[in-house]
């Protein structure tokens, strides 16, 4: 496999900016797993580093598109305000902060500005207890759903953690889930969840009723590798972080492949700052070449964009703004790639 | 099947593999001996955990932008793949090609290496020697990117010849120098940007960018080169062409090869002065290596069935090395079921006892043997197998404790509980003094009673107690 013309796109969404950088601290991310849009463009995107680091390496940092940066909270640990493996951000109608913890199988809540508020949540697996609680959302009403992944299911919640209801249970066929990744809803409170292990998404009801599945194993178009996560805007097109595949994936409302991505990062304002200070290194960046020609191993998109980096590597969560414009938080690169509605 | 016969295919499992459950070995005694060494040596679709799961939980085996990146990745394959004897021919190259860390400084390329040594560890050596030669990774750590028509550099050149294939005495300085000069123009892509990011660390802005491999012709000497007595305007793939053919070759690779799989030679900068312990079978793995085109995979077919392998007088003569040891203990517990967040916590005790995988001391690798022993080190061994094998909750206790009750019902002796848990653990054979320790202290509480359906903890702990004492025994530290 050789490196081809990487841009492939019907005139749906553009490329506008990159946003982001890898830090181990502060502002920057170090493997973000997920993203939140609050009040005033505000992002709260959540980093869960590696095992081998200590402390504040692990965090959620919070910042705009801008790239202004408004300072981060969390670090490392099982005390309160802490995580060991967050995975899931969201945020409430009150704009308050939730983080899933699959290691701590627990919800941690804080503050707009970080202050912890409360957690909740009990290591189990019969209703209300969850098991690797990976991707959350909010649906319409504010309840919290929760992809208790290592249970294989979804659960709901309210905010203080009661259990309210739960589908979904281990396997591979329809309503059936397999470590389920990211979730979201639509405004009529449908569920849209990435069956990661099924290569697939899911639809249920509000009431937790399968209503279609879209995708299935593959590279091509509409077929998903792992999706991580998925958004849906308000004209019900379906945006799926196809992540096996290093890709984003947009379906219209019956889910038929409209477009995919393969990322186009530039510079944020975050890098050309690090650029700015580290002149030999932007010196010797200039006269690299970014998009090599290269003879891979394998055809496995992974190889790829490890290479060449403005390609997205582990695009992991996918929101929206109000504006729709879709944010691609990527994984291995430690950035978020904004699109903008082209039409 | 006779006692022997089991011990004999625990003996092959220990050493081609990791050790054996005692499903494993049940497999193992159904298919005979030569019909084990077969599907050992059927690596052409080997299966371990999902890839995507452990990127999935551990984003840093994704990217790895830390030093340790890529280790826990590595245990995770070694300690599920159904192809053990492909992980330990990894281990295998590794310490013979070793590159560290300390100098490439990019935790990714010394794992895609890591990659590239699995998918041509049983092939030709020809191959693989071209695969390294081309290795970003091994570029860097020997420098070849600076090795330049004109002005050679020649550490590849010669670490090549000294290290990797023929060993010192078997070429000349001139030899050394007509390596280099075909190796010129073997570089990576983005040089200049690709080395000053590995100098400073730098994961920025957007973490690591992958190197790839280059051929630069215009810095190629393609001039005449005199090599080991043969003449031409030899490129790389020429010089590892002559280079396999060398009898000299056949006897370094087969030697390694004795000394990994069979028994402890001396250090390889005294191989020039010191004979092989057993000549005749370094003659006899050299000839495999010759008349199958120097296939690798038809040398262990030569060696498992050998008699030299065979004999009971190598039978728990070699010191596992860490790598061995963690990856065989976790093999028996069986906790690797699912990605875990200790997984960094375990692949960090191999450190402990003295291995860094992908950061060897130097580019002669790890000494092994003995020196896996000091104080310190042989501590962190036993703790750590007492410690993970004593865990009643694992996949693996919860087997024992099922065969106990399966087999035995009612009450089980102290002798009888030894014997299964030594049977659990691959069916190792202790000498009499650590049996007769072992059942006294089985016996300290009297019988065990195993009735059914759930054992209460205090016997449990007495079922792990046996277990752990034999894991802290002199000869758990052996294969």
């Amino acid at each position: 496999m050789t490196t081809k013309s990487l841009t492939e796109q019907t005139q749906f969404l553009k490329y506008d900016r990159t946003v982001g950088m890898t830090t181990m601290r502060g502002r920057g991310f170090y493997y973000p797993m997920d993203s939140a849009m609050a009040a005033e463009g505000r992002i709260y995107a959540v980093s869960r580093s590696s095992e081998r680091t200590t402390g504040d390496t692990v965090r959620v940092t919070v910042l705009n598109m801008e790239g202004e940066y408004f300072g981060v909270f969390g670090s490392k640990g099982s005390g309160d305000g802490e995580f060991m493996w967050p995975c899931g951000i969201a945020v409430d109608g009150g704009d308050r902060v939730y983080v899933s913890d699959e290691h701590l199988h627990r919800i941690s809540v804080f503050t707009a500005s970080g202050d912890f508020v409360s957690k909740w949540g009990t290591h189990g697996a019969d209703d209300g207890e969850i098991d690797g609680p990976s991707g959350i959302a909010f649906d319409p009403d504010d309840n919290l759903l929760v992809s208790d992944a290592r249970n294989n299911r979804v659960q709901r919640f309210t905010k203080d953690g009661l259990f309210l209801s739960a589908f979904g249970a281990p396997g591979t066929r329809e309503g059936e889930l397999d470590l389920p990744w990211g979730l979201t809803t639509n405004a009529d409170g449908d569920v849209f969840v990435a069956d990661w292990g099924n290569d697939r998404v899911q639809k249920f009801s509000s009431e937790g009723q399968f209503v279609a599945q879209y995708g299935g194993t593959g590279r091509g178009d509409g077929e998903f590798v792992r999706p991580a996560s998925v958004a849906v805007d308000a004209d019900g097109y379906i945006y799926v972080a196809d992540w096996g595949n290093e890709r984003v994936q947009v379906l219209d409302s019956d889910g038929r492949f409209m477009q995919k991505l393969r990322g186009e990062a530039t510079d944020s304002t975050w890098a050309e700052d690090y650029l700015r200070i580290n002149v030999e290194e932007a010196e010797a960046r200039t006269r690299a070449n970014l998009e090599p020609e290269i003879e891979f191993f394998n055809d496995d998109p992974h190889e790829e964009s490890s290479h060449i980096e403005k390609l997205f590597w582990g695009p992991i969560s996918l929101m929206l703004d109000d504006k729709g414009r879709l944010y691609v938080t990527e994984g291995n690169r430690h950035r978020i790639q904004v699109y903008d509605r082209a039409t | 099947m006779t006692t022997q016969d089991v011990q004999l295919l625990a003996h092959l499992m220990r050493r081609a593999g990791f050790g054996a459950t005692r499903d494993e070995l049940d497999a193992c005694v159904r298919d005979g001996y030569e019909a084990t060494v077969d599907r050992l040596l059927d690596t052409s679709n080997p299966v371990s955990i999902s890839e995507y799961l452990i990127r999935r939980f551990h984003p840093d085996e994704s990217s790895m932008l830390l030093g340790g990146s890529g280790r826990d990745a590595w245990l995770y394959r070694m300690t599920t793949s159904d192809a053990p004897l492909l992980e330990k021919m990894v281990l295998f190259w590794h310490s013979i090609f070793a590159t560290g860390y300390a100098k490439v400084i990019h935790a990714k390329q010394l794992s895609d290496q890591i990659r590239m040594f699995k998918r041509y560890a049983m092939g030709d050596l020809k191959t693989l020697l071209v695969e390294l030669s081309k290795d970003p990774a091994m570029i860097i750590w020997l420098d070849n990117q600076q090795n330049h028509k004109g002005a050679i550099n020649e550490n590849y050149g010669r670490e090549l010849l000294e290290l990797f294939s023929m060993g010192v005495g078997n070429y000349t300085e001139d030899d050394v120098k007509e390596c280099a000069r075909a190796f010129t123009g073997w570089t990576i892509g983005n040089r200049e940007y690709m080395e000053l990011r590995s100098a400073r660390d730098s994961d920025w802005p957007y973490g690591r960018l992958s190197w790839h491999f280059e051929y630069d012709a215009e810095d190629h000497d393609d001039g005449e080169k005199e090599f080991l007595g043969e003449t031409g305007r030899f490129n790389g793939e020429d010089i590892v062409d002559i280079i396999c053919k060398q009898p000299g070759t056949a006897r370094f690779i087969s030697r390694h090869m004795y000394h990994f799989f069979v028994a402890d030679e001396p250090p390889v900068p005294q191989w020039p002065y010191e004979a092989p312990r057993d000549p005749e079978a370094i003659e006899l793995l050299s000839q495999a290596y010759l008349d199958s085109s120097y296939d690798i995979r038809s040398m262990l077919r030569v060696l498992f069935n050998s008699d030299f392998f065979k004999s009971e007088s190598c039978w728990y003569e070699k010191v596992k090395s860490p790598s061995e040891m963690v990856t065989g203990v976790l093999r028996l517990t069986g906790i690797f079921d699912t990605p875990r967040y200790e997984a960094s916590a375990k692949t960090s005790r191999m450190q402990f006892m003295g291995q860094s995988l992908t950061n060897p001391p130097s580019v002669e690798g790890y000494d092994g043997g003995l020196a896996w022993i000091d104080t310190g080190a042989l501590v962190e061994r036993m703790n750590f197998a007492s410690e993970e094998l004593g865990n009643t909750s694992t996949p693996g206790s919860q087997e024992l404790v099922k065969r106990l009750v399966a087999d035995n019902g009612g009450t089980v002796s102290p002798e009888r509980l030894v014997e299964v848990c030594l049977d659990h653990l691959g069916a190792i054979s202790v000498q009499e003094d650590t049996k007769s320790r072992l059942v006294e202290y089985a016996g300290e509480g009297g019988d065990i009673s195993v009735e059914g359906p759930e054992l209460d903890e205090k016997t449990k702990r007495s079922i792990a107690g046996v277990v752990q004492l034999i894991a802290a025994s002199p000869e758990f530290q052996r294969a």
